[in-house]
């Protein structure tokens, strides 16, 4: 298989290189410049009873901000660079280094600001207001990047769908619909572990702040992501969220062949989800190990989803995309 | 689930819907509880009128096959969950007997159709039998 050459690569070094290091360099130099406002040590550590560690400016910041950030970011430039056929890919890559490129030095700014001016620094207020605050332009501004990143351009197939690849049998006139739900695996177990441990984190730190607004962030993400919508019809393979968003959308001109497959998304995607498969670019929405609808569609884009009765919305969608060449 | 209407046919849209999720519950397709698209949804999917979609989901209700929840769409009932593997041995013996005999598959679905039209007291007094 040849692959394609991901398009929007400048856009993508935008959003997932020169965007998180400009913030970061930005936050650096402000840091830098209050440097004969901040007690000498500082504090760099917070416990329950406030701060429980000292250190130098240094340490404030280059691990969060110098290595971390840039690291991360170049991880994220290279997923964008090199597998980005699919928009979805683009988009997650851009929103998560923008993200970490605001969440990381905005915490690193927050734990300076409030030890300007002060001279013992282990008198230093509490930070978890800020930490917590800090999601609020994080989250805003990566659901930014995602949104301006460039989607995919229309790409029509040119080639007839394989007569091998299953069909549905259906009549000249006949219209058909196929709309299944689709659940994550072990969603009650997902839940109940996560809130666990940030009770358990937030009862150890005594934060409650950070705590709430973790456990509301993670509770939306559970409302969201654990179950989907999959319908194949004559505008094609559609999976939503259980909002309606996210939506993923494989139109039917772009469909070349849908199969069924047996899918593992711990060992081809490294979890489950919305996810993108490092090895080749492919995009899902994998909850479960089995069955599983995959489509190979136009520009060498693959996308997956786990569904039971794959076989009927996988030839269904054969059916409708040979139908409208 | 599947959903297929033609709108060549001469049955009524909204009866081609109803009996799609009607076959859907006796082949054990769908199970109770189970959700079905919302009718704005289902219309758009197969390009049809949102009424027509309704009106099948309102005769599924009337026969409590279905559940309509405002805003949340039609859900199966208890209903969806009864044993049909009787009526299934039932469907099968027919074919069979039908194939034996090389009658036109019309011909026997005519008589099951006059069959099922007759208000339940059957004309010809059947022998009874035990079920072995």
């Amino acid at each position: 298989m040849t692959r394609t050459r991901p398009p929007h690569r400048l856009a993508n070094a935008l959003w997932t290189l020169a965007a998180p290091l400009a913030l970061t360099g930005a936050a650096a130099a402000l840091l830098l410049s209050w440097r004969d406002r901040l007690p000498d040590p500082v504090a760099v550590h917070w416990g329950p009873d406030g701060v429980d560690r000292l250190g130098t400016l240094t340490e404030l910041w280059v691990l969060p901000v110098a290595v971390f950030v840039p690291a991360f970011a170049l991880g994220m430039w290279a997923l964008g660079h090199f597998v980005g056929q699919s928009a979805l890919t683009r988009r997650l890559a851009a929103a998560v280094a923008v993200w970490c490129g605001v969440y990381m030095p905005a915490v690193a700014l927050a734990t300076a600001a409030v030890q300007l001016d002060l001279d013992d620094a282990s008198r230093a207020g509490d930070i978890g207001g800020l930490v917590a605050l800090a999601l609020v332009p994080a989250t805003a501004l990566a659901v930014v990047a995602g949104w301006l990143t460039p989607g995919d351009a229309p790409q029509p197939a040119s080639a007839p769908v394989p007569a091998g690849a299953a069909r549905v049998p259906l009549g000249a006139h006949e219209r058909a619909s196929w709309v299944r739900s689709t659940s994550q695996a072990g969603t009650w177990a997902l839940a109940a572990v996560t809130f666990a441990s940030v009770a358990v984190l937030g009862w150890a730190t005594r934060s409650w702040l950070p705590t709430l607004a973790f456990t509301a962030l993670l509770g939306l993400v559970v409302l969201v992501f654990t179950q989907w919508l999959v319908t194949v019809d004559h505008r094609g393979l559609t999976v939503t969220g259980r909002l309606g968003w996210p939506r993923q959308h494989v139109p039917l001109e772009e469909v070349e062949a849908a199969t069924v497959r047996d899918v593992n998304p711990m060992r081809e995607f490294g979890g489950w989800g919305l996810r993108t498969r490092v090895q080749d670019g492919a995009t899902g929405v994998v909850l479960r190990r089995g069955s599983g609808i995959e489509v190979q569609r136009t520009g060498g884009r693959r996308f997956v989803v786990t569904v039971d009765d794959a076989e009927t919305g996988a030839a269904l969608l054969n059916t409708l995309a040979s139908r409208s060449r | 689930m599947l959903f297929r209407i033609d709108p060549q046919a001469t049955r009524p849209l909204f009866e081609q819907l109803a009996d799609q999720v009607r076959a859907a519950a006796v082949r054990g397709e769908v199970a109770p509880g189970e959700r079905l698209p919302t009718a704005r949804d289902l219309a758009a999917s197969l390009d049809v009128n949102v009424h027509t979609v309704l009106r099948a989901y309102q005769d599924l209700r009337d026969e409590g096959l279905v559940e309509l929840r405002r805003g949340r769409g039609a859900v199966l009932t208890d209903q969806a969950g009864r044993d049909f593997r009787a009526l299934h041995l039932a469907l099968q013996a027919v074919v069979v007997e039908t194939r034996r005999l090389g009658m036109h598959p019309e011909t026997t679905a005519s008589l099951l159709r006059e069959a099922l039209a007759d208000d339940g007291a059957p004309r010809t007094d059947p022998t009874p039998q035990e079920m072995p």
